[in-house]
C-alpha cells in the first residue's frame, strides 16, 4: 500500500454534545443578527383612509418630525363705532429636522368676512389670491408637489375654516395673517365681541354616509382633558367710539383694560401665558348713557372698488312693553344630553333649564326631550306646567349624565312630528353645545316647520357652536342664546321670558325716500323680539359730485300701537367706511347660503362663488391661496402632513369624542401565558411524580 | 484500520461536511430559510403582532436542546426529501404568495428536518404544531376567524343569558343585555384563548411523549372545550357588565380563571390519552 500524504492539517472531529450544542447556539446566533441587519418589515399606515371623527393626539410620529408646528396665534382687533377690523397671525415654525405640511382647523366668528391673506416667509410678503375652492386647491397641490412653500386657506362651516401650509422647512417661521371684518350688533345697549379660539370636537353620526354628516375636517386630533396647548396665544383690542366706553368686561378671561370710561379704551389679556386659547374669548362693553350708534353710514365707492356705493342702517327699537295679556304658550324644551354635554356644560344646562322651566305660567303646557344617540321625552304629551310637574321634569333632568352621540336632526324630526292643536303657539328651546356636523340639515328641518313652531336655542359652553345656535334661531324665526356658565343661566332665561311676553316690532317695513337703493339686505325685516337693533344694508345709486340725501322710513306694530321712524340720508357719507362692501357682501352670502340650506344641494354656489371673488370674500366656494414661487424643498413627496392638535374646549369631557363601551375582552397575553405555563408546569411535575412513585 | 483521509481540497471540505453534527445541518437549513423569520421578526418588531410565538421558540429550542445527543446521523431520506421539497417551496413562495404563508411552509420545513433526524418513536406533529405557533399567527387568526368566533360567542352567552331570565338580545356582534349595551369586539373573540390552548396541547403532547395518532383525535376537543371557555367567560363577563362599569381586574380575574380551567382539562386530556395509548 503506497504511504499516505501527509496532510497539511488535522482532521475534524465530530462534535462533543456541548460542542453541538454550541453551533446551534452560534447559528441562531448568526441568523438573529442577520435578522436585525436587514431592515425590518414596518407597518406603514401613511396612506391609511384616515376616520371622520376627532380622536385622540398621539405624538407617536416619526422623530425629527415637528407635531405640533402652530406656535402661536396673535389677535390685534380694532373696533371702530360698530365694526371691528380684526387681523389674526398665526406663526407656523417647523422645529424638527423634517420639511412638513401644517394642518390647522380653526374657528372664526360667525359674523366674520374675511377679506385678506398674507404669508411672511423670513424678509418676503407673499399676498394670498381668493380662488374658486376647487382651483385653489388643485394650485395648492401643485405647488406642494413642486416643493414651493404655499399657503390655503379653505372654508367648511361659516365658522370652521382649514388652514394648510405646505413645504415647511426646517428652521422656517412662516407667519400667515388673515384678516377680517364684523358688524358688531348691540343687545340690550350692550356691545359684544367674541373670538373664538378653538372648534370642540364635532359628532358625525354614524349612519351619516355623506360627506355633510362626516366631513373629513372634523378628524381633527385633541389634546387631553386638562393638557393645555402648546401654542400660545395673545389678544389686544382696541375700541374707539363716539363718546365714552364703559363697563368693559370680560366673561371668559382676565383682562387689563387702557383707557376705561374714555372714547378710545385698550383691553389685553392681564396673563398671555395662560393657557386662553380653549375657550372664545367674549367681551362686553357699553357706551356711556347705554347709547347705541344708531343711524346711517354711507360709503360712495370709487373705480378701485368697482363704483359701487354701499349703506348700513341701525337703528334702536322701543323700548318693549309688556304685554297685557300673554296667551298661554306650549314649550317644547329639546335638550342635548350627549358625551360632549357631560360634566360641567351638562350642570349649566340643568340649572338654565331650572330657572326656564320654573319661570313658566300655570297656564302653559310644556314637554323635555332628553336627546343623545336617542330620543325620549319626560311625558307622551304636553302637561301643564304646574308645580308638581315642574319639579318632576327638574328632578328628571337632575339625574341624566351626558353620554352617547348627538343625534340632532331624529330629535328635532320628532319634535316636529308632535301633535299640536292649530290655535295653540309653541315655542321649541333647543338646549345644546352644538357639537355636530349637520347644520343644512338642522335648519331645513327648521324652515320646513316654520309655520308651526318658532326656536330659540341656547348654546351651553365654553365653546359653542355659534353657527348652530344663531342658524337655529335664524332658521326658526327665535333667538340665539350662550350661557358660558351656571351663573348666566338666569340672566339668560329671564331675557327669553321677557322676549317672549314683550315681541318688540312686527310687521316692520323700510323704505327709502329720495335714495335710490338696491340688493337690499335683509329683503324682509323679520320681528324684533326685544333689545336688538334693527340692521338693514345694501347699495345705492349716486350721481358724481352730488351728496345723498332723502330719507329712511320704517314703519312696524309695537305692542303699545304703531312705530314709526325716520333717518335723514344727508351728512352720513363716510369715505373710511369701506368696510360696508365686505359686511353687504357676507350678509348676502349668508341669505344665499339660508336659501341654499332650505333647497338643499349647492343650488346658490355660483352666485356665492361670484360674490366671493368679486368682494374677495372667503366663502364655501371660494379659498385664499398663496405660493412662493422658489423651489424649496427637493423631496415634497416626503413631508409628512401634520395635523394640529387642538385642545379640549373647557369644560368638556373626554366622553365628547365618545364614550367607550363596555366589551369583554381577554386578559392580557403575558398573564395568560404565566397561566398556562403554570398549568403545564404542574401537570408535568405531578405526572414525574407519578412516574416515580 | 486507520481513518482514511482525503488530501484533494474538494474532498477535505467533504469530509468535514460529512463530519458536521446533525444539529448543524437543521441549523444551516435554518439559516437557509432567514427571509421568513426576518419577517416574522418584523411582524413583532412593529407590534403588528403578538409576541407569542417567542414562548414556543423557547420550548422548541429547550426540546431541540434536550434531544440533541440522540440525534441521528444519517437522516431518514424520505423526510430529508420532504424537508428540501418544503424548504424549495418556501423559498419560492417569497415571490408568488403571502409571507405568511412562506413562513408556515418554512416552518414546516424545519418540523420535517426534525423528524428526518430525530430518534426512533418522536411524534412529529406536535413539534410541527409548535412551529406554526412561533410564527405571528395570532393577528392573521384574528383577522379571518375573528368574526366568525365572536358572532358564535355572542349568540351562545345570549341564549345563556335568556335561560338564566335576561333580557338579552344580539345584534351582529353586539349584545343588549337588560338594556345596557356590551359589544364583543376582536378582543373578546378568544383567539388568544385558542392559541393558548394549542400551545398547552403541543407542549404537553411533545413533553409527555405522545403519539401523533392519539394527538389528532384530541385536537378537535380542544377547539371545542375553547370554544365553550370562552363563551362561558364572555357570558359572565357581560352578565356583569350589564349591572354598571366592570373594573379592569375582574376581566383579567375571570378570563385567566377559564383559561386555567380550559387549560387543566387540556392537560388532563393528553395524559389520559398517552395513558392509554399502547406503550
Amino acid at each position: 500500500m503506497p504511504p499516505l500524504r501527509r496532510v497539511p492539517f488535522h482532521p475534524i472531529r465530530p462534535l462533543t454534545h456541548v460542542g453541538r450544542v454550541m453551533l446551534c447556539i452560534a447559528l441562531s446566533l448568526f441568523a438573529a443578527i442577520l435578522t436585525l441587519a436587514w431592515s425590518p418589515a414596518r407597518a406603514d399606515d401613511a396612506e391609511a383612509r384616515k376616520g371622520e371623527s376627532p380622536y385622540f393626539f398621539i405624538d407617536n410620529g416619526a422623530p425629527g418630525t415637528d407635531r405640533l408646528p402652530l406656535k402661536s396665534t396673535a389677535v390685534d382687533v380694532r373696533i371702530s363705532g360698530v365694526i371691528a377690523d380684526v387681523t389674526v397671525t398665526q406663526h407656523y415654525r417647523n422645529e424638527g429636522q423634517r420639511p412638513i405640511e401644517a394642518r390647522y382647523v380653526f374657528p372664526g366668528s360667525t359674523q366674520a368676512a374675511i377679506y385678506a391673506m398674507n404669508v411672511r416667509l423670513g424678509n418676503r410678503l407673499l399676498s394670498a389670491r381668493i380662488r374658486e375652492k376647487q382651483q385653489a386647491r388643485i394650485e395648492y397641490d401643485n405647488a406642494k408637489r413642486e416643493g414651493k412653500t404655499s399657503a390655503l386657506l379653505e372654508q367648511h362651516r361659516s365658522n370652521v375654516f382649514e388652514m394648510n401650509v405646505a413645504n415647511i422647512l426646517p428652521g422656517d417661521d412662516v407667519a400667515v395673517e388673515l384678516r377680517y371684518t364684523e358688524l358688531l350688533v348691540p343687545t340690550d345697549a350692550q356691545y359684544g365681541f367674541v373670538f373664538p379660539t378653538v372648534v370642540g370636537p364635532r359628532y358625525g353620526s354614524p349612519s351619516a354616509a355623506d360627506a355633510a354628516g362626516r366631513p373629513a375636517w372634523a378628524a381633527t386630533p385633541y389634546l387631553r382633558a386638562g393638557v393645555d396647548s402648546s401654542t400660545a396665544f395673545d389678544l389686544k383690542l382696541r375700541v374707539d367710539a363716539p363718546i365714552a366706553v364703559k363697563d368693559i368686561r370680560s366673561s371668559s378671561h382676565e383682562i387689563q383694560v387702557q383707557g376705561a370710561d374714555t372714547a378710545h379704551a385698550v383691553v389685553t389679556l392681564a396673563d398671555a401665558t395662560k393657557a386662553s386659547n380653549n375657550r372664545d374669548f367674549i367681551l362686553s362693553y357699553r357706551l356711556a348713557g347705554d347709547r347705541i350708534a344708531s343711524g346711517l353710514m354711507l360709503y360712495r365707492g370709487d373705480d378701485q372698488t368697482g363704483g359701487e356705493n354701499f349703506f348700513l342702517a341701525m337703528v334702536e327699537p322701543p323700548k318693549a312693553v309688556p304685554l297685557q295679556q300673554v296667551s298661554p304658550r306650549d314649550y317644547i324644551f329639546v335638550v342635548d344630553i350627549s358625551g360632549s354635554m357631560h360634566g360641567y356644560p351638562l350642570d349649566t344646562a340643568k340649572v338654565l333649564m331650572q330657572n326656564l322651566i320654573g319661570g313658566l305660567r300655570p297656564s302653559d303646557t310644556f314637554n323635555v326631550m332628553l336627546f343623545s344617540g336617542s330620543s325620549r321625552m319626560l311625558a307622551p304629551s304636553s302637561v301643564p306646567a304646574t308645580r308638581a310637574n315642574i319639579e318632576r321634569a327638574v328632578q328628571a333632568l337632575t339625574q341624566t349624565s351626558g353620554g352617547g352621540g348627538t343625534e340632532i336632526v331624529p330629535a328635532l324630526r320628532r319634535v316636529a312630528e308632535l301633535p299640536k292643536p292649530a290655535d295653540l303657539s309653541r315655542s321649541v328651546i333647543v338646549v345644546t353645545d352644538g357639537y355636530v356636523t349637520v347644520e343644512s340639515e338642522v335648519f331645513q328641518l327648521v324652515r320646513r316647520h316654520l309655520n308651526e313652531f318658532n326656536v330659540f336655542a341656547f348654546g351651553i359652553g365654553s365653546s359653542v357652536n355659534r353657527a348652530l345656535i344663531e342658524g337655529l334661531a335664524r332658521a326658526g324665526q327665535g333667538e340665539a342664546f350662550v350661557v358660558t356658565k351656571p351663573a348666566e343661566a338666569a340672566a339668560q332665561a329671564e331675557r327669553l321670558r321677557r322676549m317672549i311676553d314683550s315681541p318688540v316690532l312686527t310687521q316692520l317695513k323700510a323704505r327709502f325716500d329720495g335714495l335710490d337703493v338696491y340688493d337690499v339686505e335683509p329683503a324682509a325685516l323679520p320681528d324684533v323680539l326685544g333689545g336688538r337693533p334693527v340692521v338693514l344694508q345694501g347699495k345705492w345709486r349716486s350721481q358724481p359730485g352730488v351728496p345723498a340725501s332723502g330719507r329712511l322710513l320704517l314703519d312696524g306694530r309695537a305692542a303699545d300701537g304703531p312705530w314709526h321712524q325716520e333717518l335723514l340720508v344727508a351728512g352720513h357719507e363716510d369715505q373710511t367706511s369701506s368696510a360696508l362692501r365686505h359686511l353687504w357682501a357676507r350678509q348676502r352670502i349668508a341669505a344665499l347660503g339660508d336659501q341654499e340650506s332650505l333647497v338643499g344641494g349647492n343650488a346658490e354656489k355660483e352666485a356665492i362663488t361670484a360674490l366671493g371673488l368679486k368682494y374677495s370674500l372667503l366663502t364655501p366656494y371660494t379659498s385664499f391661496i398663496a405660493v412662493d414661487e422658489v423651489v424649496r424643498n427637493p423631496n415634497p413627496s416626503l413631508a409628512p402632513t401634520v395635523d394640529q392638535p387642538l385642545p379640549l374646549p373647557q369644560g368638556v369631557a373626554e366622553t365628547a369624542l365618545g364614550a367607550e363601551v363596555p366589551s369583554t375582552p381577554e386578559p392580557a397575553a403575558w398573564l395568560a401565558l404565566l397561566v398556562v405555563v403554570g398549568v403545564a408546569g404542574v401537570a408535568l411535575q405531578r405526572r414525574r411524580a407519578a412516574v416515580v412513585a | 484500520m486507520g481513518t482514511v483521509l482525503s488530501t484533494s481540497a474538494t474532498g477535505r471540505w467533504l469530509g468535514r461536511f460529512e463530519a458536521m453534527p446533525p444539529l448543524a445541518w437543521l441549523g444551516l437549513q435554518a439559516v437557509a430559510l432567514w427571509p421568513h423569520w426576518r419577517w416574522a421578526a418584523g411582524r413583532l418588531a412593529d407590534g403588528s403582532d403578538d409576541p407569542l410565538g417567542l414562548a414556543a421558540v423557547v420550548v422548541l429550542l429547550g426540546w431541540v436542546v434536550w434531544q440533541a445527543h440522540g440525534l441521528r446521523g444519517n437522516a431518514r431520506p424520505g423526510w430529508l426529501m420532504g424537508s428540501g421539497a418544503l424548504t424549495l417551496l418556501a423559498t419560492v413562495s417569497q415571490a408568488v404568495a403571502p409571507p405568511l404563508a412562506g413562513a408556515l411552509l418554512a416552518a414546516l420545513a424545519l418540523a420535517c428536518g426534525w423528524r428526518a433526524i430525530a430518534p426512533s418513536g418522536q411524534a412529529t406533529l406536535p413539534l410541527a404544531g409548535l412551529a406554526v405557533l412561533s410564527l405571528p399567527v395570532v393577528s392573521s387568526l384574528q383577522f379571518y376567524a375573528g368574526f366568525p368566533l365572536r358572532l358564535v360567542t355572542a349568540q351562545c352567552s345570549t341564549w345563556l343569558l335568556q335561560l338564566a331570565g335576561r333580557v338579552a338580545e344580539r345584534s351582529g356582534t353586539a349584545m343588549v343585555v337588560d338594556g345596557h349595551l356590551v359589544i364583543v369586539d376582536a378582543p373578546c373573540s378568544g383567539v388568544q384563548m385558542v392559541w393558548m390552548a394549542y400551545f398547552c396541547a403541543c407542549a404537553m403532547a411533545l413533553l409527555g411523549g405522545l403519539r401523533e395518532r392519539s394527538f389528532i383525535r384530541r385536537l378537535p376537543l380542544v377547539g371545542a372545550l375553547v370554544l365553550g371557555g370562552n363563551v362561558l367567560r364572555n357570558t359572565v363577563l357581560v352578565a356583569l357588565e350589564s349591572r354598571g362599569p366592570l373594573a379592569d381586574a375582574w376581566h383579567q380575574g375571570i378570563g385567566l380563571a377559564v383559561l386555567a380551567m380550559v387549560c387543566a382539562v387540556v392537560t388532563m386530556l393528553m395524559r389520559e390519552a398517552r395513558d392509554a395509548a399502547p406503550q
